[in-house]
Parts: structure tokens; sequence; C-alpha cells
């Protein structure tokens, strides 16, 4: 049952090993090689703790190792401060419990590996791993060991787990999710004992049965027919209640006349000793029509499990000037007029303003865009971006609930009220054709009861079962159920089930620009040679040399390998944000853009003349230019070809100028730049107002607000948190290909609810005559019904292959 | 057939029962994960054992050989 990994690729995930092999780790007696250093620490803290038959037991690769390891690990300790445990750790006297929700989980294996892994841990009293929710229930002893140990033991083994707490709403659908379990349970045995019962008397299996012995059986029929009718039945009467209380009709209205009056009808018989009972029939009806709500409320509840396994506690801590002394605390406790401390390569806590130091800041999240922003004294800084190159103290402007990042937060909470809500096609239909079936089923008794037929009351509840609209109801949950497992095996997670409805319905598909349709990160497009003294070669081994010592993004698009002996670096100066200025073997050599070369040269109009940002300087001769830019990812063209029934649009936070490079690059007419959050969102909110219905991809924090307000939005992989929080659809790879599949399966799946709508109609419409005219006795017209809906269920099923 | 009178509600008495673990089993979470328990009987849990016995067998190979 274990897997199968291609040569050349990692043992551990399964990504192609880029680097050879490098990372060697000996599983089972046997080499093994791994793609980077996460992964082959990871395979060998497994194997180290006796778990290597993991490797066979496993079904699905593991997810990627975490490089950064040490760095993670170190943070941990933040989740031992009790304020903060105080949130989500329940005190059980002398144990404490977590849920924590565990990221890396792919196969029951997992969950195996991590039991074992924990159980070693001392005073860990209790693990429970659930593997398709992706979560783990904990509980240990404070005094032997810490929360910070625990989550350490997990990542050391390459699954990142994070304390969260499941919201209000999931708890509720988790209370419904049982009791919908226990009144299917419970009518599902009941349905076989009076099934049982029916068919005794149905085939006479036992003979001909005297009058008593009937009795007897309806007498224990209806006994166990009861606590179906009145226990597992009662969500269809309370659905039907509201609908009436709200002066409509639902499928629901229908249902419950039927079932009432079949088994008071069965109950008036029984005391009689004389007449029909359909209890069987009652007992079958209600069975199935569970099964179909049962379906539908766990494709919801899947859906929201999901999006609250993204809502993790993240608590930002900072270090607070006390007394000339930094202490750590909460960020949310800091107040205005306090000083911070941020280091190098720290994320800013909380928005303020910088008293002391300078560096180039990383706002990527905020605006989206990648390139640094230089930032010294007296600049405002914000909660969330990161700071790169030295150390700053900050003065807290204002609170962190006030802060640019939880404002945009509230934006995006005010767009996903405001989202176009779609009209379920199968609801609106139901109501009509509910209300057209209650009609037929007076009529049809007005007319046999002028007849003077004994039979009247059985036709119609004839015509009640037969028409039941159960196999409609269940067109859409099952289909969408189905589309959702298959799409979940491909990588792509469906946080809402009627999100692939609507996807169907898209005339436009908006792209983010950096990280969604480019890699978001530097590299060297164009290389212009200005001087025959030096080889191309030579250049760039010394651009090399000098941009590795720097921070700077851009810097790191130079990896042109050098030997290091044959520099001999004297001299090195960076001015943050332009360049660099060292003297290597003796020469004077500048790095840096085109205004840094300007201020340092004096004759650099050649600059003028080229198509690039930065220039290298050998002995104030500028010998070459290089053109570096963010480059489009390798999958985009493809995909975007693939999608030219839509009208495509870039809305990028990034200058016009790059986003209309980029557009003609892959073929996009409209390129839209230079947008706030704000600006995003009214773009979309306009188009929306042009009656366009939009799927909207991005990945930043800015992308977030526009994200919610989409017809249907999708994260794209490496997603931010807040990103993928307020996504309808995550792609968990960080390939774009992921959108073409998608979108084909959503086509699929609408068909097949079409399909599913179709026969579901046309079974009651051919049915409903036999059962006007009488011909259909009501335990046929359950039979029938039971068989629509299992056809219906059997074609959505398909979908999964 | 009188026998029925006596089997019937002793079958209805099993079913309460098994009704009623049913429940138990609903509200003490063993529905949560139906993807994992049914892997849980294939792992198995030493590994030294597992060796030790693969030693011993050839312990014991090594001595017919002998």
């Amino acid at each position: 049952m274990s897997i199968a990994i291609a040569e050349g690729c990692c043992f551990h995930c399964g990504l192609p090993n880029e680097e050879g092999n490098k990372y060697p780790v000996e599983i089972n007696n046997k080499l093994h090689h791994m793609c980077c250093p996460g992964c082959q620490a990871v395979a060998q803290a497994i194997v180290e703790n006796g778990l290597a038959n993991y490797y066979e037991f496993r079904t699905e690769p593991a997810a990627r190792g975490d490089s950064a390891l040490d760095n993670t690990m170190a943070q941990l300790s933040v989740y031992d401060e009790p304020e903060l445990q105080e949130e989500f750790v329940f005190d059980q006297g002398k144990h404490k419990q977590i849920q924590l929700t565990v990221e890396g989980i792919t196969c029951a294996a997992c969950g195996w590996l991590i039991e074992k892994q924990l159980a070693k841990v001392k005073g860990l009293k209790q693990i429970s791993v659930n593997v398709s929710a992706r979560r783990a229930l904990v509980t240990w002893d404070e005094s032997e060991t810490k929360l910070s140990g625990i989550l350490a033991r997990l990542k050391a083994i390459g699954y990142a787990s994070l304390p969260f707490h499941p919201d209000e709403h999931e708890a509720s659908f988790k209370k419904e999710q049982k009791s919908y379990m226990k009144k299917l349970g419970l009518a599902g045995i009941m349905t076989m004992q009076v099934m049982m019962l029916a068919f005794g008397q149905y085939f006479d299996v036992f003979g001909n049965l005297d009058a008593q012995t009937q009795g007897y059986f309806n007498a224990v029929s209806l006994m166990l027919t009861t606590p179906v009718v009145f226990y597992s039945a009662s969500v269809f009467y309370l659905s039907a209640l509201k609908a009436i209380q709200a002066r409509t009709v639902n499928m629901d209205v229908p249902v419950t006349i039927a079932i009432f009056s079949t088994y008071i009808a069965g109950l008036l018989a029984v005391n009689d000793g004389s007449g029909e009972v359909y209890f069987e029939s009652i007992c079958m009806f209600i069975f199935f029509l569970l099964i179909s709500r049962f379906l539908e409320h766990r494709s919801r509840h899947k859906a929201t499990e999901i999006s609250s396994n993204m809502l993790k506690l993240i608590p930002a801590t900072a270090s607070k000037l006390v007394n000339n002394d930094w202490v750590s605390v909460l960020a949310k406790q800091l107040v205005a007029g306090e000083h911070v401390l941020v280091k190098a390569g720290e994320s800013i806590p909380i928005d303020g303003k910088i008293v002391k130091g300078q560096s180039t800041i990383d706002e990527s999240m905020l605006t989206g865009e990648f390139e640094p922003v230089f930032k010294a004294q007296g600049q405002q800084v914000y909660a969330g971006t990161v700071n790169q190159q030295a150390n700053l103290e900050i003065e807290v402007t204002s609170q962190l609930k006030f802060a640019m990042m939880n404002q945009i937060l509230r934006l995006q909470e005010v767009a996903l009220a405001r989202k176009p809500k779609i009209a379920k096609m199968a609801d609106t239909f139901s109501r009509y054709f509910v209300s057209i079936v209650l009609m037929i089923s007076a009529l049809t008794y007005i007319y046999w009861h002028l007849q003077d037929s004994t039979d009247a009351f059985w036709i119609t509840i004839s015509v009640l079962v037969a028409t039941c609209p159960c196999a409609l109801g269940l067109a859409t949950p099952s289909a969408l159920t189905c589309a959702m497992a298959k799409l979940n095996k491909l990588g792509i997670l469906l946080k809402r089930a009627d999100a692939l409805e609507q996807m169907t319905n898209a005339t436009d598909i908006i792209f983010d620009k950096t990280g969604t349709l480019t890699q978001g990160k530097f590299s060297i497009q164009q290389i212009h040679m200005l001087s025959d003294k030096y080889s191309q070669d030579y250049v760039m081994q010394l651009a090399t040399f000098i941009e590795k010592r720097s921070e700077h993004p851009i810097a790191k698009a130079f990896d042109y390998g050098f030997d290091a002996h044959d520099f001999q670096l004297e001299d090195y100066q960076i001015t943050i944000g332009q360049g660099v200025l060292a003297k290597v073997n003796g020469n004077l050599v500048v790095v840096g853009s085109k205004r840094f070369i300007k201020s340092q040269l004096n004759n650099a109009e050649v600059c003028d003349t080229i198509n690039a940002n930065v220039y290298i300087a050998i002995n104030h001769e500028i010998v070459a230019a290089f053109l570096i830019t963010d480059t489009v990812l390798p999958e985009t063209q493809k995909v975007i070809s693939e999608l030219n029934d839509y009208s495509l649009c870039i809305l990028s936070g990034d200058e016009q100028k790059n986003v209309n490079n980029i557009a003609t690059e892959i073929g996009i007419n409209r390129a839209v730049g230079e947008q706030t959050p704000e600006g995003k969102l009214n773009y979309v909110q306009q188009e929306q107002a042009k009656g366009k219905s939009l799927i909207m991809l991005g990945d930043g924090i800015n992308d977030a607000p526009v994200l919610a307000a989409a017809d249907v939005s999708v994260a794209v992989g490496n997603a931010s948190d807040l990103a993928k929080n307020a996504a309808d659809v995550i792609l968990i790879n960080p390939k774009l290909n992921a959108l073409v599949d998608l979108i084909s399966m959503a086509k699929r799946t609408k068909t097949k609810i079409k399909q599913n709508i179709i026969w579901a109609l046309s079974y009651n419409v051919i049915v409903l005559p036999f059962a006007v005219m009488g011909l259909l006795s009501p335990w046929q017209a359950a039979l029938g019904m039971s068989l629509s809906s299992i056809i219906v269920v059997y074609n959505s099923t398909r979908l999964m292959r | 057939m009188s026998i029925i009178y006596v089997l019937i509600p002793l079958a209805i008495i099993i079913v309460a029962i098994a009704i009623g673990v049913f429940f138990w089993a609903v509200r003490n979470n063993q529905f949560d994960d139906l993807e994992r328990q049914g892997y849980s009987i294939l792992f198995d849990d030493d590994v030294e054992s597992k060796e030790k016995d693969k030693n011993e067998q050839k312990a014991a190979s090594d001595k017919i050989d002998e």
C-alpha cells in the first residue's frame, strides 16, 4: 500500500530533486534522496524516532519540509505565554487541552506518525488526530511539558501546527451533523426491521397469516415506526413549519403531509384491526429523504471546516521599552506613545513612526509589491510589514485594532456582506413544483372522493409520495459533494460548494499580478555588455560576488557561480535602496540604479539610451547594464491561452508601466495598475454593477477585500492567510494550471446537475398520471421514489472519476 | 407460529440496544474521522520487534544451515 516515488524525485515530498542527490537519508536500510534540507531534516527525524514505517504505510507523499526550521522553532515559545493561552487552552484541572490545526497531513499514515511521535513526549496525556479535518486534540500536563515543546516535536517531523478556535458557526454545524447522524441511523435500523415484517406479509413467507398474527405484525411495525416519525423526521416538520410561517411552501410541506396522514391512517387501522398500513413505506421514505439532507449538510460542513482551519491564531509580540530595558509583550497590549524595538528580519508588530534608525521595509503584504520601500526617521511604518535591514525603534501611533492591516480586514468584511447572492436553481424551482404537487393532490382527492372510491385517501398519498421532489433535492448537493471530493484530490480546496455553480456563470477573470501571474521575485531579463575590456562571464561573476552581500531583493537576481579566490574585497559600502560601492582587486566597482551610477560617475549619459535598471561600472567606466524584472510564471502563458472564452484583466498595485509589460507579454488586453486595496474593490464593484460576473485570483493581503467582493474568488498557492480566508477556492499547488481544472470541473458539475434535475423531474412527471389514476400503491410509489434518488446519486458519483 | 410472540420482542430489545450503542458512538465522536481508522489496523506498532523477529528467523535458518 505504500506509494512509489519516481526516480530523481524527493522520497519525502515527491517533488523533483533539483539539486541532485545532495540530501540523502537512510530509511529502512536503503539510501533515499531528498530535495531540500527541510525534507532531509524531517526524514532524518522520522527515522531517528523509529517511525520509518511511515514510509511503508503512507498513501500520499508528505508536504515539503521547512528549510528555516530553527528559526520557526525559536518563535514557538510565544505560545507558552499565559495571556495567549487564555484564549484557546481549556484548563481541565491538572491537565490542559488544546485543539491544533495541523498543516501537511496528506494521508492516514500522517495521523499514525503524529500520534506515535507525540506519545513519546513526557507529560503528554492524550492525543487524537483527525485526518479528514486536519486537526489534533492534545491533552498535556503543564508541570511536565510545555505547549511549545509539543509544537516543536510536531515541527521536527514536518507538520506545522497552530492553536485555533473553532468558530461558533462550525460548532453549531458539528452539533447538527451529529443529530443528523443519529436520526439517519435510527431511521436506517428501524427501516430494516419494519421492512422485514412487511416482506413477510407481502410475499406470504409464513404461509397464510391469520388476522390475529397480521394485527400483531402491524402493531409491532407501528411501534418501530413511531420513533422514526417523531424523532428522525422532525427535521422536515420544523422546516415545513418555518416555511408556512414565512407564508411560502417548500419541499418539506408535502413530505410532512404525506408522512403524517399515512402514519395516522396506519394508527387507526391498527386500532380498528382493519384497513391497510404502509409503515414500511413511511420508514423508507424518511430514510431516503434523510440521506439526501445529510449529504447536503455534510458538503456544507466540510466547507466551513476548511475555512475555519484558516483562522489561525498567530499572535504578534513586540519588545517594548520599559525603564531602559526591552520587555517582550503582546502587540495588542501596546498603546500609543510607547517605544518598540524591531530587529532586522522581524515583522513590525504595530503601526508607528520610526524614531531611531533607517531601513528598507518589505510592504508586499499590504501593497502586493515586493520591491521594498526605504524608510527613515519620522516616517510611518505599518503592522505586518517586514523590517529588512537594520534595527528600528518605533513609537506606537495607534493601537493594534486600528492598524492598517485591521482596516483592510474590516474592508474585507464589508465587501463580503455585499457579495452578490446566488439564487439557488433547485430552490426556486422546487417551490413552484411543490405548489403544483399540492394542488394536484387536492384535486385527485376531490375527484376520487366524488367517485365514492374508498381508495381516495391512499391514491392521494401515492401522489404525494411519488411526486416527492426528493431526487430533485439530491440533484445539486450530491453533484457538488462529488465534485468537491474530486477537486480535493487535485489540490483544489473549495470553501463554499456553491462557488462551483457560480463559476460557470462568470464572464470575466481578473488576475492580481505579483505572485499570481508572476513569480514575485526578480530575475535578470536582459544583459547589455557595454565594454570589450571584460568578458561577460567575468562581469557576471563580479556582480554576483558583490551583490551576494546585499539583502536587497534585486541583488538576489544575481546568482551566477564565482570562485571566491579570484576576488579580494577591500572596501564595501551599501547605500540603502540605491547601490553598492566596492573595491575588488584594487579596482573600484559600482553596482546600482541609474541614479546611483549617475551620482558616482561623470560620464553616465549612456544609461539613458538603454532599457535597463541596474548598471555595473569598473574604474569609472560602465561595463554592463541589466534589465531585472519580475518573471512570468512558466505555466502562465499556457493557462491564459486556454481561458480565451473569458474576458481577462490584470488588476495590480504595481506601476502602470510594469503591469502593461506583463499584460503584453502574456497576451491580456486589459491592465489596470496603481490600485490601492480600496481601488481594486471599487473596480470590481463597478464591473459587477455593469452586470458582469467575476472570478478574481489573488494572493496578497491587499487582495483580501477584492477577493471577498468577487462573485467567485480564488487564492493561489502561497497566498497570505488573509487572502485564503477571504477566498472561496484555494489552490494548494502553487501552479496556476489548477485554474483550468477548476473551471472545467465547474462546467462538468453544472452539466451533471442539469442531467440530475431533468431525470428527477421527468421521473416525477411520468409517474404522476399513474399515481393520479390510482394505479400506484403507496409502497410502489415509495420504492420508485427511492430508485430515482439512487440513480441521481450514482450519476453524481461519476464526477469522481 | 406462537414462537414469533417471543422472538419479535426479543429482536426489538436487541435493536434497541444496537441503537443505544450507535447513539453512544455518535456522541463520543467515533464517526468524526472515517478516513483514518480504517487504516490503523495495517500500521505495525513496533519496528524493533519486527526486526528482532527477522533476526531470530535468520538465526534459526543459520542454525539449520549449519
